[in-house]
């Protein structure tokens, strides 16, 4: 009997010791991808994607953060001009995504039990969402049409599974250029009117570009009921037309300001007055950042086009943070009894024994602040109408830097899509909001 | 007791070690290229030969081919025109109809004229002939063969999901086009369904 109850002692040592070791491996792994963060974030402010790519390679990410992996390098790559590159890295993550759609027994058992961050990294749907118009936007910039609207295909079928109502204005307005780009007009007004809506339900106001496009496309489809709906409601006096527009080339400058916030972790620390145990419970926040550009030029021809706020990025990882918080607390607050029964079963075996697995138990509590990184804060889009010819594009922004676009050649009836990243931005707080 | 425990503890620790050792390793398996394999639902190889093998045996069997033998005493001359995809899939026209171009050349009944950009680069070479080839051997320009038809075509897909389930319908149109009126003298059409079921658990 005295044996068996050695035996049962000793598997239980074994099995909390293997515990232990497996929280602290965790716990260095959460440091050093905070650590790798900053050390990509840095190169990026710098305005650096070659050196923040060489930083992302370096990094020892496991499975679970694949998704993550791919996804930065897919904007690492656009952002060094390797368009063809960054959509082959961001294509690798679709069957990735596919697989984690499905539900893991074996991870969820370690997020109850460790802690989030021991689950594989799902894109929520906006960073999916994003990862289809950055691959149309690469597309576009390399004059492939139709690929471009292979992946506006997969966006909407996307957004059809995932509600349809989800207000995503960029989204939808990156589908409607491209349908544009391809001539289907028809199409085209669909998606401007889904953007429109978007902007409704977000009580955020419609871009100039947008109301334009919407007064064009349903004069020119003689959908005359909503034209004059527009009309009354934006109170634009003219628009370029469509018979216009068809006798000149457009250029459409689409500029990723800044950087998505970063997640933190905020936890909250306590010691149990019965037996001095340590108890944590840690949830992740996003930090506030400002945007350091607030206005952006588009020059050619002598012509200065304003670029128009499009989408807040940050506005939709808040908003997809605040829908998972439920889902995180009751995953935090199981997590908290499976670990507080696990240390009083060895605290019970050995006192020594319980203390060492408290500690473990303690530090291996930290929020899941995993997320799309690389991304920008918001987006903006200038457009202007040329005649055929060739250009200078630059693109100026309220600071003194700017880019120049040498000798680009519009042609008739074609979008020309050229893109900007501008990293630069600041955080002003790692306090939850 | 605790005998059997470290026993029953090594068996499933030299298992484990050995499937995570096995899953380590890249196994490589040769096909037929028939064989067909499904793996994420997506357009395959299968799918491209299927559509290959329809549209030529739909062609051959058409009587344009000996209307037109009739009419001008000579094999018609096609080019590949733009087979646009407009389905929710990047998927590579090039692979059927590189198959139908070799089935139709080897069937000995139409001739293929090179695309835009396979003319220029052989009209590119031609020009270095003229420049750099010994005058015996040069391929003199303006000798080229005008296309008698175009072919055009499409591949369109609509899908129906329901949570993990989903059904993808493929259609491929293609259509001949005479170059001298612009008739259709041949419309070909592939349709493809399949019901793709994803797992709604993982390991």
């Amino acid at each position: 009997m005295k044996n068996r109850h050695g035996s049962k002692e000793a598997a239980f040592r074994a099995v909390s010791l293997i515990f232990i070791l497996t929280i602290t491996l965790i716990g260095s792994g959460c440091v050093s991808f905070t650590y790798q963060q900053d050390v990509l974030e840095k190169h990026l402010m710098l305005q650096q994607p070659e050196k923040a790519l060489e930083a992302l390679d370096d990094q020892k990410l496991s499975d679970r953060d694949k998704v993550l992996y791919h996804l930065n390098k897919g904007i690492l790559l656009r952002m060094q001009g390797e368009l063809q590159a960054s959509n082959a890295a961001l294509e690798q993550t679709k069957p990735i995504i596919d697989t984690l759609d499905a539900l893991s027994l074996r991870e969820q058992a370690a997020a109850i039990s460790v802690n989030d961050a021991m689950r594989s990294y799902l894109p929520p749907l906006f960073e999916r969402a994003m990862l289809h118009t950055i691959m149309a936007l690469n597309y576009l910039e390399l004059s492939e049409n139709n690929s471009a609207r292979v992946e506006a295909l997969q966006l909407n079928e996307l957004l059809k599974q995932n509600g349809g109502n989800n207000k995503l204005p960029f989204a939808h307005y990156i589908i409607g250029l491209i349908f544009e780009a391809n001539d289907e007009l028809d199409d085209a007004m669909i998606a401007y009117r889904q953007t429109y809506n978007d902007y409704r339900a977000n009580n955020t106001k419609v871009p100039l570009l947008l109301q334009q496009d919407l007064l064009r496309l349903s004069e020119y489809l003689g959908i005359h009921d909503e034209q004059k709906k527009y009309q009354d409601e934006f109170q634009l006096k003219e628009w370029p037309t469509q018979a216009e527009l068809k006798q000149k080339g457009q250029i459409v400058a689409v500029i990723f300001n800044g950087l998505i916030p970063r997640k933190h972790s905020q936890a909250i620390s306590a010691a149990s007055f019965n037996n001095g145990q340590l108890h944590r419970i840690s949830v992740p926040f996003y930090e506030t950042r400002i945007p350091q550009i607030r206005s952006i030029t588009l020059l050619a021809a002598g012509q200065r086009s304003q670029a128009e706020l499009i989408d807040q990025l940050d506005q939709h990882a808040n908003a997809n943070l605040r829908a998972q918080m439920p889902a995180i607390i009751a995953r935090t607050v199981a997590r908290v009894s499976v670990k507080n029964r696990l240390v009083d079963n060895a605290s019970g075996q050995s006192p020594l024994l319980g203390i060492a697995l408290n500690i473990a138990t303690f530090v291996s509590e930290q929020a899941d602040t995993r997320a799309w990184n690389t991304l920008p804060q918001n987006i903006l889009i200038a457009r202007a109408t040329l005649l055929p010819d060739k250009y200078d594009i630059e693109l100026k922004l309220d600071n003194q830097y700017s880019k120049l676009w040498p000798d680009v050649k519009i042609t008739k009836d074609t979008l020309h899509f050229i893109s900007w990243h501008w990293a630069n931005s600041n955080a002003t707080g790692t306090r939850p909001r | 007791m605790i005998r059997k425990l470290i026993t029953g503890t090594t068996l499933l620790a030299l298992t484990l070690g050995g499937g995570l050792l096995s899953g380590c390793t890249t196994s490589v398996e040769r096909m037929a290229v028939e064989e067909s394999s499904d793996l994420s639902g997506d357009w395959n190889d299968t799918d491209s030969r299927l559509v290959s093998e329809e549209m030529i045996r739909d062609v051959l069997s058409r009587a344009w081919i000996t209307d037109f033998q009739s009419q001008k005493q000579k094999v018609p001359a096609v080019i590949v025109g733009d087979i646009k995809n407009l389905s929710h899939e990047h998927i590579n026209v090039a692979t059927f109809v590189g198959d139908m171009e070799r089935e139709l050349i080897n069937a000995g009944k139409i001739e293929f004229v090179a695309s835009r950009s396979e003319r220029n680069e052989v009209r590119d070479e031609r020009r270095d002939q003229d420049l750099n080839a010994r005058t015996d051997t040069i391929n003199a320009m303006g000798k080229e063969i005008g296309a008698d038809f175009m072919l055009k075509g499409t591949i369109n897909s609509i899908l129906d999901t329901d949570g993990k389930t989903q059904v993808r319908y493929y259609q491929i149109d293609l259509t001949l086009i005479s170059m001298a009126d612009n008739r259709k003298v041949w419309v070909g059409q592939k349709k493809i369904k399949k019901l793709v079921k994803r797992p709604g658990l993982r390991w």
